[in-house]
């Protein structure tokens, strides 16, 4: 004999099938209760925004669960887009743009700081997220070039903790940062 | 692999033919291949561990993981260790780099067999074997190391490139020979979604050669001359009937070593193939094995030509090398081949891939019994048959996905028929076929 007799198949995909139809009727039913207990408030919608959450984190955390660097970049962009739909939902004040993005930005290129003085010598890892990162941190810029923001001085501590963080890479971590444009940027 | 001042990783870009594979590769096509050797004795785990650790020390071009870049994937130096586990699943199944730390390729062992599972991107049959014999060679000697003290092997100098062969050897200017009538896409019931079944027909050289001889024929020609007539015997005529009738032709897909044409020494993919179309007009007057045998001589006489393949071999660089496909995000690239991959398969019937004989040196012998060679089944080719030769022993391999052995059984009588000594060796997936016989 040279093979095991009881050889199994791989059920994960069956099991994460299972559990993302979970989700969708989960999701299904707060609509419609939210629709028949309270129509004026749309709780349904931010309880759903959560469980999307929820899942960018579970499947990119099962797929790329080495770099440190990537799952702050997907946080930071997931949170930010959960705040807006919140702030959207809930008739749109503003604060997400004026205080909630200004502050993840602000959290996240700390991080990457850190990131880099720390592990300078395996940054190329981090290079590409960290570029990503910058081009996000631009957003804060953006709103207040277009007149979006009522407080500006998140918004430009922000842009400046980002403008810092961009110098103190390019100074450290030049050659990385060239590196990884030119592999993951290849033909 | 390009070259870094500093400690960091190294990398390479994929080679033309391994840029498709990840980009189609998941769960229902895996693109992998599967090599197989069956000692005499029991594996010991640890040893074998020790082995796989060594053995990619010497071929760096196998410590490697894959990354997605913006618009190709690439490899880069993994610094993680290999690892060898129990054998617990179908052959030839995904590789999942997540749970191999990043390899691709995967070491397993079960009683007195070891299994490499190679990821089509990394490299070919070909090169794939020689890394296997490198594990088994390093297992034997960390095994039992008296009797392989003073083994000269060690002592040879390793000579081997990454570089990509293909943009090496293409011609810009040669035509495609590519044809475009789809093929005969074999019918019957799937077994449940996952699992593999691989029928071993362990074939007794001799009696073979002489068979081969007696048509004039190389065993890859006859072989291929056998799996026709068995097709159309087994599945044609059973189920291309009435409403369900196929003009189609069975196309079997035969993939070429380019080494034996071109000069290379690199490890990455570096082959080809050639297409037998036998058309069923000419199969049905031919019901005639004698016929057949005559129609695959030809094929092989006209499309095993330096320039024929290198029109095949061309014309996939070509598509590679466009600058409009270059430069299409990954992200849309998977898409797009995604979608087509399932219409470009629709030109084979099967796929059939003879690596040779596996030649072993020495005293390595005495431990060897056999080895084995599988290529993953898909939706699409729902058969993939290969072989390989050790000692007297040339072992045809079935891997499907069908539920319906007819083709496996048809091939088994045909070969008893005429006197040619056959055993099987399966998986149990589709256990009738031993019982039967």
């Amino acid at each position: 004999m040279i093979y095991p007799k009881r050889i199994k198949a791989n059920n994960r995909d069956k099991i994460l099938y299972g559990l993302l139809m979970g989700s969708v009727v989960i999701a299904i039913l707060l609509v419609v209760i939210n629709k028949i207990t309270s129509p004026g408030f749309p709780w349904a919608g931010i309880a759903n925004c959560g469980i999307i959450y929820a899942w960018v984190t579970v499947i990119y955390s099962m797929n790329r669960n080495t770099n440190i660097a990537g799952h702050i970049l997907v946080q930071a962009i997931a949170i930010s887009l959960i705040t807006l739909y919140i702030d959207y939902r809930l008739g749109f004040k503003g604060w997400s743009i004026d205080i909630s993005i200004p502050i993840i930005i602000i959290i996240a290129n700390i991080i990457m700081f850190v990131l880099t003085i720390v592990s300078h010598k395996k940054y190329i890892k981090y290079a590409i997220y960290q570029l990503i990162i910058v081009i996000f941190s631009m957003l804060p810029g953006i709103f207040m070039a277009k007149h979006l923001t009522h407080n500006i001085v998140l918004s430009i501590v922000a842009s400046a903790i980002s403008a810092v963080n961009f110098i103190v890479t390019l100074c450290l971590c030049a050659g990385d940062v060239k590196e990884a444009i030119v592999r993951k940027f290849h033909i | 692999m390009k070259k870094d001042k500093n400690k960091k990783m190294k990398w390479r870009r994929l080679d033309n033919s391994a840029k498709i594979f990840p980009i189609s590769a998941g769960r229902k096509y895996s693109t992998v291949f599967r090599l197989s050797v069956v000692l005499d004795e029991v594996i010991e785990p640890k040893v074998l561990q020790m082995a796989v650790e060594q053995t990619v020390e010497k071929y760096k071009s196998f410590k490697v993981r894959m990354k997605s870049g913006f618009f190709w994937y690439y490899l880069e130096e993994n610094p993680k260790k290999p690892i060898v586990r129990k054998e617990k699943e179908y052959p030839c199944t995904y590789i999942d780099p997540r749970k191999n730390n990043g390899y691709l390729f995967k070491v397993t062992y079960f009683e007195s067999k070891i299994n490499i599972d190679i990821f089509h991107s990394l490299t070919d049959g070909n090169t794939g074997t020689t890394f296997f014999r490198e594990i088994v060679y390093k297992y034997l000697e960390l095994r039992h190391p008296k009797q392989f003290e003073n083994e000269e092997r060690n002592l040879r100098k390793l000579h081997y490139t990454t570089e990509d062969s293909y943009l090496k050897n293409y011609d810009k200017k040669a035509k495609s020979n590519a044809s475009m009538q789809k093929a005969y896409k074999l019918r019957g019931k799937k077994i449940k979604l996952g699992a593999i079944s691989a029928i071993h027909e362990i074939i007794d050289l001799e009696s073979l050669k002489k068979e081969c001889e007696r048509a004039d024929m190389t065993i890859t020609q006859y072989m291929t001359a056998v799996l026709i007539f068995c097709i159309y015997k087994a599945n044609y005529l059973k189920y291309s009937s009435g409403k369900r009738k196929s003009e189609r032709p069975i196309k079997v897909c035969i993939p070429v070593n380019l080494k034996k044409y071109f000069p290379s020494e690199t490890m990455s993919n570096f082959f080809s193939y050639i297409t037998l179309e036998a058309s069923l007009d000419k199969l049905s007057e031919n019901n005639n094995f004698e016929k057949i045998l005559k129609f695959v001589k030809d094929s092989f006489k006209a499309k095993l030509r330096k320039e024929e393949i290198m029109k095949t071999m061309s014309a996939n660089v070509k598509l590679g090398t466009n600058f409009f496909i270059k430069t299409i995000p990954l992200l849309l690239k998977k898409i797009i081949v995604r979608l087509s991959y399932i219409e470009i398969r629709k030109y084979t019937t099967i796929t059939y891939s003879n690596i040779g004989r596996v030649g072993i040196i020495g005293k390595y012998k005495e431990y060897i019994k056999y080895f084995l060679m599988l290529i993953a089944p898909e939706p699409v080719e729902k058969i993939k048959c290969s072989s390989c030769t050790y000692e007297n022993k040339f072992v045809f391999t079935f891997t499907s996905i069908l539920q319906d052995n007819s083709i496996e059984k048809e091939f088994y009588k045909f070969l008893k028929q005429r006197n040619i000594n056959v055993e099987i060796e399966s998986n149990g997936v589709l256990d009738d076929i031993s019982k039967e016989n």
